[in-house]
């Protein structure tokens, strides 16, 4: 009876030699090739993946996953005894065709594979793309674009290429990071004395202000009202919001507390004597 | 150590039965335990800025039961690094081919550890110099390694020890090099290191310092060593490291 179904199958030809019955082995034979496929990824996921970086484990279980599919489809071909020429071709023009439609999807596709291959940043590392409003965490670079989650909670996407072409600023790559502030005193103020009640107060109040580097004081200006001084503090790299927003008030107070003068703006005018 | 009085000089370590109420009374900071309920006690820090830590600690048994002790200094203001960082404040010369031992000290933190069924856990930790509780960097800026400093001062004995912000630590050091050295800091990951505790001293596992050759390098080969002692153990609630070892450059 089955015997005869098949008989059945194999005598209705649908194109050029692909008989109904080749197809129904091709799709059982693509079926099988979706099952293997998904289980070596989920045996891969499970077992081999929390060894390897996130992203790398990512791309090998896609990698893993499309590549048993194709080698169905290639198994499939071969069984039907289809001769796939004439599609070869016309699919050989229709690549160009879609070549040049698609020419910024491949490129995305292309820099994905070199970010993936040179790895400037990883999943989860602190980013910033200077002169765009991308600064955040990084969360994944997948086959066409990377995922930034921002300090604001916001996600965005950026094309692989678009990211790969641009300088990217790392925030966390080392162990420790600097902040700077810039204040400004008096010109009747003693510079030194401003500094150390700064450093005093920072010290005092600033438990992620490193004590090795010291803080460092410089003079940036003698600028039209006052004389400027750059403060740089060093602080675990993940602690920037806890010394970065908080440097100036610390300062302020710190000279305020010394009755050190933060001037105004000022212009001084002098009259010629008549 | 039961305890139902409301006033105490400054606190011991060790562990307290606490069955209606107990204050403990430590440098810049306040812990008042009490009971709320038949089986609920409130737990309430207060530190010398006034910052207040309340919790509530509902028990099965009918009291109380915690252990006060000195744990590792890796926690305040975070949890960002296992490395300590001993800044001498007097540098250590040693000759060619000579060894000597010091005792230094070493900072600590207290930690709250809740007892019961035979488990300790951690109810809270702090500490009492916040002002000397902080990060430095050993090394350079791109591959340094993240500390925590201490200025620390070269003691006597074990006994030299301030109670609740630090603990004496021994270290022999070892100089097999051809030349004289002068040993300034010493860097080391704590993770490796027990506390112990007998009143309100407390001592660290010792190191060795060894100034060594490696190939053309000369290091300073750092180990940690388990103390024989009748002290007692503090418990811990950080996941230990087996790094138990560090090579240092010589200055």
């Amino acid at each position: 009876m089955a015997f005869e179904f098949l008989q059945s199958l194999a005598d209705i030809e649908i194109t050029g030699g692909l008989t109904l019955l080749s197809l129904f082995i091709g799709g059982i034979i693509m079926g099988v090739g979706i099952i293997i496929a998904r289980t070596i990824r989920l045996l891969f996921t499970k077992y081999y993946a929390p060894k390897l970086p996130q992203d790398t484990a990512k791309n090998f279980g896609k990698l893993i996953y499309f590549g048993i599919i194709i080698l169905s489809f290639l198994v499939f071909t071969s069984t039907t005894g289809v001769d796939f020429s004439g599609l070869l071709v016309a699919g050989g023009i229709f690549g160009v065709v879609i070549g040049f439609a698609t020419q910024s999807v491949v490129s995305n596709l292309i820099s994905g594979i070199f970010l993936m291959i040179e790895k400037p940043v990883k999943q989860g590392d602190k980013i910033e793309i200077p002169g765009s409003d991308v600064t955040g965490t990084l969360l994944d670079i997948s086959t066409f674009s990377v995922r930034v989650r921002r300090f604001d909670g916001t996600i965005i996407r950026v094309p692989n290429e678009s990211f790969f072409t641009s300088n990217i600023r790392s925030l966390s790559s080392t162990p420790v990071r600097r902040s700077e502030a810039i204040v400004g005193i008096a010109y009747k103020e003693d510079i030194d004395g401003a500094i150390s009640v700064i450093e005093k107060q920072i010290r005092k109040s600033m438990a992620f202000v490193l004590t090795l580097p010291k803080p460092e004081f410089r003079i940036s200006a003698l600028a039209d009202s006052s004389v400027n001084i750059e403060i740089l503090v060093w602080h675990p790299r993940d602690d920037w919001d806890q010394v970065g927003p908080t440097l100036l008030k610390v300062a302020k107070n710190a000279l305020d507390g010394a009755g050190i003068e933060i001037p105004f703006p000022q212009r001084v005018i002098w009259q010629a004597k008549e | 150590m039961s305890s139902d009085n409301s006033e105490s000089a400054l606190s011991d370590y060790g562990i307290y039965t606490i069955s209606e109420k107990h204050e403990f009374t430590l440098p810049n900071i306040e812990i008042k335990i009490e009971r709320i309920g038949e089986h609920v006690f409130s737990y309430i820090r207060k530190d010398a800025e006034d910052n207040i830590l309340k919790k509530i600690i509902p028990i099965t048994s009918s009291d109380l039961t915690i252990e006060l002790c000195p744990i590792r200094p890796l926690n305040y203001p975070a949890h960002r690094t296992n490395h300590v960082y001993l800044d001498f404040e007097s540098p250590i010369f040693l000759s060619e081919d000579s060894a000597a031992t010091v005792f230094v000290r070493c900072p600590i933190e207290v930690g709250i550890f809740l007892v019961h069924d035979g488990h300790k856990d951690s109810l809270d930790w702090f500490t009492c110099d916040p002002l000397n509780s902080r990060f430095c960097l050993y090394g350079t800026p791109e591959s340094g390694t993240l500390c925590k400093y201490m200025n620390s001062e070269i003691v006597e004995s074990y006994d030299d020890s301030i109670p609740f912000q630090n603990a004496v630590l021994k270290i022999d050091i070892k100089n097999e090099l051809s030349r004289g050295v002068t040993v300034s800091k010493i860097v080391f990951p704590i993770t490796g290191n027990s506390i112990y505790y007998k009143n309100s001293k407390a001592i660290v596992d010792s190191l060795t310092a060894t100034f060594k050759k490696k190939l053309t390098l000369e290091i300073i080969d750092v180990d940690s060593i388990m103390i024989q002692t009748d002290w007692i153990k503090s418990p811990t609630y950080e996941q230990s490291e087996s790094i138990k070892h560090m090579d240092m450059g010589v200055d």
